[in-house]
């Protein structure tokens, strides 16, 4: 079930955090990652990014589930190093193809900064509910207000996009099922006649998307929605010390990857 | 043809933290050209059970039978295009440019000459009272048109059997009357139809057997007068007045359709 980016529902410091601190954090530490320019700086961010996934109290394998996806990009990027450097000692040697001790350790620093990115952007994704995740990138954001940026509508077209994937998702299954009981086969011939397969799915999901949006748009503005001005919140964000602390210990961190 | 369901169980999402068991046991058959009627709750397992008759969803234990012949080993193509499943709210799986097209779907995947599904299309069109919309697109009709057309997708694979899950779910009455009428015609050509429906004045109007599910399991199944005055406060209407006659009028009899209960009413002797 869960997948890239799925939030998961338990209390814990770092779901208490302030979203904004979270968001910020991880920012810091996505740009930052590139400034660390050795294997042990890496080490160290990695080791202190595991104590962070441990307070976070999602079971590990959950968030080891998370970077099943960019596995496959790990390891191409990992062959590509491994057998194409020419840096350092021969390792092995096979036919045309040499392994060298320079490709090794640049192989491991790069699935090293590759994973490390994708989970510090999957800790906050899966520490922060959606709505809280929206709400702080509004906030972030509304600086710009003053040069006419619509920072409220961008957070709302998020909150609704993230809101909608699920019942895109459970739509999709149905209009399958319904194809399929019509005779349709999603799973027979190559890959052009797969994919000519699903014109019958995506046709109608994109009509029904439309026809939603529609519906929404409508029910929001019966319910006296007008934009961003003037509008409150049910749940007020609060920057407190512990999301000051938060902040500077992943700075600090980064610092330190930086100089090791 | 025969299709039996027995001791069927399914459990969503199972393994996880989610697991929902929808379907507890449930043992039925449908039997060569009758009309049964699946009635029961919001979440007691109608939608569920009927994706098990052309094994949309495999049971997570128990078996369907088709012909007395396990219909896992039957080939599911044939297996869907023998038993046709019509979804809730159908119409939202219209998707071809126009509507013969959309029709033609289903029959010209089973391999037919152009010929054929040309008059497969055309005849289930016109069973359904949609002949005239047949050139339009599927995105321009009304709600009541657009589901006749989706049912229509379906027949034209000449199905033996033919799953209607809640066909009348927002439809206007005459739409409703319409797909009732068609599902005594299907009967009389022989075609058994599964019903599925929160109305229970129509299920005792078409059905000649009533299944009522609760909590996934089968609840009651019998004729509609078994059912229905067996469990009154499951009962349509007709029904519920009868039963309450009754009381002092034992001669009322079990009458169930509309016309039935009219009739045994205007016969009853006296005031």
């Amino acid at each position: 079930m869960t997948s890239l980016g799925q939030f998961y529902p338990v209390a814990s410091p770092v779901h208490g955090l302030d979203p904004r601190a979270k968001i910020v954090a991880t920012a810091v530490l996505v740009a930052g990652l590139f400034l660390v320019d050795s294997t042990v700086g890496l080490l160290f961010v990695a080791v202190t990014l595991m104590i962070l996934v441990a307070l976070s109290r999602i079971p590990i394998r959950n968030f080891l589930r998370l970077l099943r996806p960019v596995l496959f990009i790990v390891a191409l990027t990992v062959a590509f190093q491994v057998f194409f450097s020419r840096e350092g000692a021969i390792v092995i040697e096979w036919g045309f193809l040499e392994v060298h001790t320079g490709g090794l350790w640049l192989a491991l620093f790069l699935a090293l900064r590759i994973l490390l990115l994708v989970s510090a952007a999957g800790l906050l994704t899966a520490t922060t509910a959606p709505v809280a995740l929206a709400d702080g990138i509004e906030d972030l954001l509304s600086p710009l207000k003053r040069v006419g940026f619509p920072a409220h509508e961008v957070a709302m077209m998020m909150t609704i996009a993230l809101r909608f994937i699920p019942t895109l998702g459970e739509e999709a299954e149905k209009i399958k099922g319904a194809q399929a009981a019509r005779g349709a086969d999603f799973s027979e011939g190559g890959p052009l006649r797969r994919a000519r397969s699903l014109v019958p799915v995506l046709v109608p999901l994109t009509v029904g998307a439309f026809r939603r949006a529609d519906e929404l748009a409508e029910a929001m503005e019966s319910r006296g929605y007008r934009g961003g001005e003037g509008r409150t919140r049910y749940r007020e964000l609060r920057f407190r010390r512990k999301d000051a602390l938060a902040l500077s210990v992943t700075v600090f961190i980064l610092l330190v990857g930086v100089l090791l | 043809m025969n299709l039996e369901l027995r001791d069927v169980h399914h459990v969503y999402a199972a393994g996880t933290p989610f697991a929902v068991e929808a379907l507890r046991g449930v043992s039925l058959g449908v039997e060569p050209g009758e009309v049964l009627g699946i009635i029961g709750g919001t979440g007691s397992g109608k939608s569920t059970l009927v994706r098990h008759m052309n094994l949309l969803l495999v049971p997570s234990s128990g078996g369907v039978l088709v012909d007395s012949v396990d219909a896992t080993t039957l080939k599911k193509s044939e297996l869907r295009r023998r038993v046709g499943l019509v979804f809730q709210f159908p119409e939202a799986a219209l998707f071809a440019p126009s509507v013969e097209e959309d029709v033609a779907f289903a029959p010209s995947r089973l391999g037919l000459d152009e010929e054929e599904v040309e008059e497969r299309v055309r005849e289930s069109l016109r069973v359904l009272g949609a002949e005239d919309l047949a050139t339009r697109s599927p995105f321009a009709l009304s709600g009541g048109e657009k589901r006749r057309v989706a049912i229509a997708g379906v027949l034209a694979m000449g199905p033996e059997v033919l799953i209607l899950d809640e066909p009348t779910a927002g439809l206007d009455p005459a739409t409703r009357e319409r797909l009732l009428a068609l599902i005594r015609h299907l009967r009389d050509a022989g075609i058994s139809v599964v019903i599925v429906s929160h109305d229970l004045d129509e299920v005792a109007e078409v059905a000649d057997r009533v299944c009522a599910l609760h909590d996934g399991r089968v609840r009651a199944i019998g004729t509609p007068a078994e059912v229905f005055y067996g469990n009154p406060e499951l009962a349509p209407a007709t029904v519920r007045v009868a039963s309450l006659l009754k009381a002092s009028r034992p001669e009322l009899g079990d009458p169930v359709r509309f016309d039935e209960t009219l009739a045994a009413l205007k016969a009853l002797p006296g005031k």
